[in-house]
């Protein structure tokens, strides 16, 4: 694995193609995110020009990009994009559901047009056709409706109806950039018109844009007549005020229909008393560079750190200016697009701010993180060899000293003083290694929100297919866990939350039925608990109902009524992770193959996490998953059974206690002993891996000169042995001890994935090297765990189990020259324990 | 380890030993020949798995072909054995053999289809190797072992 690490020489070509590939992944990731508040904003009725902006922008750098590395489907459906988001920008046309589906198709479009060109998967074409297509159908549509920024201001509809195209255009461009608007009348002598006129405006030009001047009709005489000139304008009233002070002119502001404050007021800075001072006339992009600025770094750091947009719709950090955004819905902080010039410099600092964005952060691929942890891991090793070292020189050294006096050795106080210093060395060593460790791990840690942006996402589609709505509520999505984990994670929580809308959220009139919200929640809670993160997705729909499931269990045969009978609850909410359930008599589009919720149990236990589930018919389902931080450094609890070397983790070990046999009570076939006044289930490690009696785990010493002859320890029954263990091990809130000869230390070690083809081997988390050269395996405890509690009666076991993988096989290819009907008699035993077969 | 770079009409080949029979492979699939390193064996693996090693911190598992052809049923190891280290799929695996002969060049002349053994051979034979000097040497192809 390391070897693959070090970056084979890849050529400059290669390199730059790779991080354009993670940049455009990036940007496409900002684009959902945006996106999502962009939708709750519209969904709330509201629209944020500032947020369409952010898109456009996206997608223009995304063009950009993809036109530098010829990736000319980007780039096509880039620019297609850039136009329609032109048009949403300047008001041409509105941003309806519509359009936004359009816009989620692009993002989910342009995630399959990266993957194949990464080599995964076949390019996208047709769907980009059509989507063209349909952007095209779009851009037809424009320039009609138009109005939604200009309805928002207090303007006479007859005043708008006689607007010429191009001054609606320019109102509606004005207002989206953040200009406020001013009506001014102001009486004119008819024989001094034009001159007039002229003077105003240019009174007027440094301070704003005269966007129309109109006879009002009123307060004329006949030598004189009174206009009505709208002026958008950067500026406060009193400044524009006093440019144009006349004994003529009165001017006052349009104000918004729904906003007390003007947008204005809410765009300056946050000074002391803004309101109360006459704002000085700045500069108009004075103000703009740096709004524009802070916003870029702001978004950047919460790309990095938090991602958590889809949970706070209106993102209030957005602007800079803490709270605008919510007090007033389309926040207007975006520049002049009035001036050609402004409108250049702004795009000169979007370079800048592109650029910057780049050398901030350093994109690093996983392997060489994972390289990296290797080296540390083998570092760990040393350190241990060092400690033992160390700690053989301190005994030596006790030793001397407890005779020293009667042989009177000169080296004494040497040694004394080397035992001394490597102590100290060691220790050192020791601190700075976990630093090394701690750093490396954190720099492998990502926020959820990663992996949570792209399930906002798929609700959005989901419950548009299915035309129930529903309510995403994220919380803890800054919540940190390893990238591998991210990366592992969404298919099996897409699979969830997929399950929580088809089967869980009821339609609409059900709910109104029942008296529920007509929308539907889904709360996705992730937050940190010890070692683990606990990832909670939970309804508020009809519930699962034991009886129903039951059924259908029943009825697939995955269950006999015998079974059925004994089951608890649990046992049968926990049947939806069996393969092939499903309570739908047909497949949808969506769910209901049966496949999925067992996928979701496998894909959890390969991150050494575990699913349970709650449920309560009639008020809602809670799954949670709890997954331990990172899957790199573990530290283990080494024991040994039946001289074989195993790795526990300690995050899954709650304590080891002695143990005593007569501690032993047998119910139903199980061994369970009385812990703390509660029932703990046991399960003799010896028994789980079939080890008994039989040779040692490691076949050869290092020289293999004299091959170790197999070390044959009878087994002569539990009572025989002098003493054992038992180490409780716990995940979520399953408990089991697991029996254990020895316990012989504990140690930080790397855990490594096992191989291809030993991957299908139930019950191990990997393998590490355990400092000797030897390989110590570690135990996957949540699905030991799992697999000892499974109610998988014999019959089936043997049924589920895949061939060739029986532990029952194992006992026997242990016994050396076994004859071979010994290994058919195996077989036949059929331990509930030994299969492996009980966990799916 | 030199690799079979120009495969003309002759292909090298790497024989070896399985209990008292001479196999052979072709050169370019062997990584490397590693003397026996400390194996941990792995519950509940297939049979012929021996167990797992590492290989300068890589895991490597290694299989026993002796119980894969099913010619003996127990493994064994002595100073003369050896892992052959050859790519499979995804991964590097170890395959334990009784003795490592030496390196031949087969022409094609000197290889006999597998059928000259009987219409039905399993898909890993690929031919008998008759090299000069007497030597028969069953010619072994490694996809089909780890195709599953």
């Amino acid at each position: 694995m390391g070897e693959h690490s070090g970056g084979r020489g890849d050529s400059a070509g290669d390199k730059a193609r790779e991080e354009f590939f993670s940049e455009a992944q990036e940007i496409v990731d900002g684009l959902s995110r945006d996106l999502l508040a962009l939708d709750e904003v519209c969904r709330r009725g509201g629209s944020d020009a500032e947020l369409v902006n952010d898109v456009f922008r996206a997608v223009h750098t995304l063009k950009g990009l993809s036109g530098l590395f010829g990736a000319a489907m980007m780039s096509g459906l880039s620019h297609e994009l850039e136009n329609l988001l032109d048009d949403l920008r300047l008001g041409r046309i509105e941003l309806t559901p519509q359009v936004l589906d359009l816009l989620f198709q692009s993002v989910e479009l342009y995630g399959r047009i990266l993957s194949a060109a990464k080599g995964d998967g076949p390019e996208p074409a047709a769907e980009v056709k059509a989507l063209l297509a349909a952007l095209g159908q779009v851009a037809q549509q424009k320039g009609g409706g138009g109005g939604s920024v200009v309805a928002q201001y207090e303007l006479d509809p007859g005043l708008l109806g006689v607007l010429t195209e191009y001054e609606e255009h320019r109102l509606r461009t004005n207002l989206q950039a953040g200009l406020s608007l001013y009506r001014m009348r102001v009486q004119f002598q008819l024989a001094t018109i034009d001159s007039a006129l002229d003077e105003l405006k240019a009174k007027t030009r440094p301070h704003g844009e005269i966007i129309t001047f109109l006879p009002t009709g009123e307060g004329g005489d006949a030598e004189s007549v009174e206009l009505e000139i709208l002026v958008a304008s950067r500026e406060g009233l009193s400044v524009l005020g006093a440019a144009v002070a006349a004994p003529n002119v009165s001017i006052e502001e349009v104000r918004r229909r729904d906003a007390a404050p003007s947008a204005h007021d809410s765009m300056r800075p946050p000074r002391p008393s803004a309101s109360e001072m006459p704002p000085a006339p700045l500069p108009s992009f004075d103000l703009e560079p740096g709004t524009d600025d802070a916003l870029g770094m702001l978004s950047e750091a919460d790309d990095y750190t938090e991602g958590t947009r889809t949970s706070r719709p209106p993102p209030p950090n957005q602007t800079g200016v803490p709270g605008v955004h919510q007090s007033v819905p389309p926040a207007p902080s975006a520049p002049p697009v009035g001036s050609g010039g402004a409108q250049a410099q702004r795009e000169q600092q979007q370079r800048e701010l592109t650029l910057r964005s780049v050398t901030q952060t350093v994109r690093v691929d996983i392997r060489k993180l994972d390289h990296l942890m290797n080296i540390v891991g083998e570092l760990a090793i040393v350190r241990s060899a060092v400690s033992r070292l160390t700690e053989r020189v301190r005994l030596h050294e006790t030793l001397m000293r407890g005779k020293g006096g009667a042989a009177g050795q000169p080296h004494d106080g040497e040694l004394r003083e080397l035992a001394t210093s490597l102590t100290r060395l060691h220790r050192s060593f020791e601190r700075h290694l976990a630093q090394m460790q701690n750093g490396i791990l954190e720099v492998r840690m990502v926020p959820l929100g990663q992996v949570f942006d792209k399930l906002a996402r798929i609700v959005r589609q989901i419950s548009r297919e299915h035309d129930k709505q529903v309510n995403l509520v994220v919380t803890g999505a800054e919540t940190e866990i390893d990238k591998l984990i991210v990366e592992e994670l969404s298919d099996p929580l897409m699979h969830m939350i997929r399950n929580a809308i088809d089967h869980g959220i009821e339609d609409r009139d059900e709910r109104m039925h029942v008296q529920k919200p007509a929308v539907g929640t889904i709360a996705l809670n992730a937050f940190q608990k010890g070692n683990h993160v606990v990832i909670e997705v939970e309804d508020d729909g009809k519930g699962m109902d034991p009886a129903v499931i039951l059924t259908a269990a029943l009825k697939r045969g995955l269950v006999t009524e015998a079974e059925a009978r004994e089951m608890s609850t649990k046992d049968v909410l926990a049947l939806v992770f069996r393969h092939g359930f499903t309570t739908r008599p047909s497949a949808t589009s969506l769910s209901g193959r049966g496949v999925g919720m067992d996928i979701v149990q496998t894909n959890i236990a390969k991150l050494g996490g575990v699913v349970d589930i709650t449920s309560e018919v009639g008020i809602g389902t809670k799954m949670t998953i709890t997954l331990p931080i990172t899957l790199a450094i573990i530290s283990v609890l080494i024991v040994e059974v039946a001289g074989r070397t195993f790795c526990m983790p300690l995050a899954s070990v709650e304590e080891a206690i002695v143990f005593d046999e007569s501690m032993v009570r047998t119910f139903d076939g199980r061994e369970v002993m009385t812990q703390r006044g509660a029932t703990l289930p046991i399960a003799r490690l010896s028994k789980v891996f079939q080890l008994e009696g039989h040779r040692a785990g490691v076949w050869f010493n290092e020289d293999a000169k004299t091959p170790k002859p197999p070390e044959v320890r009878p087994f002569a029954g539990p009572n025989a042995r002098p003493k054992s263990y038992v180490v409780i091990a716990t995940v979520a809130d399953r408990r089991v001890g697991f029996v254990v000869d020895r316990l012989v230390g504990q140690q930080d070690i790397v855990i490594k994935a096992l191989g291809r083809s030993l991957k299908k081997v139930r019950g191990f988390a990997g393998a590490t090297e355990l400092g000797d050269q030897r390989v110590g395996l570690v135990i996957d405890a949540a699905a030991l765990i799992a697999e000892v509690l499974a109610t998988v009666p014999v019959g089936e076991a043997s049924r589920l189990q895949p061939a060739g993988m029986s532990g029952e096989v194992a006992v026997v290819r242990r016994s050396i020259d076994a004859p071979e009907s010994g290994m058919r008699g195996g077989a036949e035993r059929g331990d509930v324990f030994g299969g492996g077969g009980g966990f799916a | 380890m030199q690799r079979a770079d120009e495969l003309g009409k002759r292909a090298e080949y790497l024989a070896f030993t399985l209990g008292s029979e001479a196999y052979a492979i072709e050169i370019g699939s062997i990584v490397e020949i590693l003397k026996p390193l400390p194996i941990t064996e792995v519950p509940r693996a297939d049979p012929d798995v021996v167990g797992v090693m590492s290989v300068r911190g890589r895991l490597v598992a290694v299989l026993d072909l002796k119980r894969r052809f099913k010619l003996a049923r127990t493994f064994t190891m002595d100073r003369k054995s050896r892992i052959l280290l050859v790519d499979a799929v995804d991964e590097e695996i170890g395959l334990l053999v009784d003795e490592v002969l030496q390196v031949f060049r087969l022409s094609e002349a000197e290889i006999e289809p597998p059928t000259v053994l009987g219409t039905e051979q399993p898909p890993h034979v690929v031919g008998i190797g008759r090299p000069q000097g007497g030597a028969v040497l069953m010619l072994l192809d490694l996809a089909p072992l780890f195709a599953e």
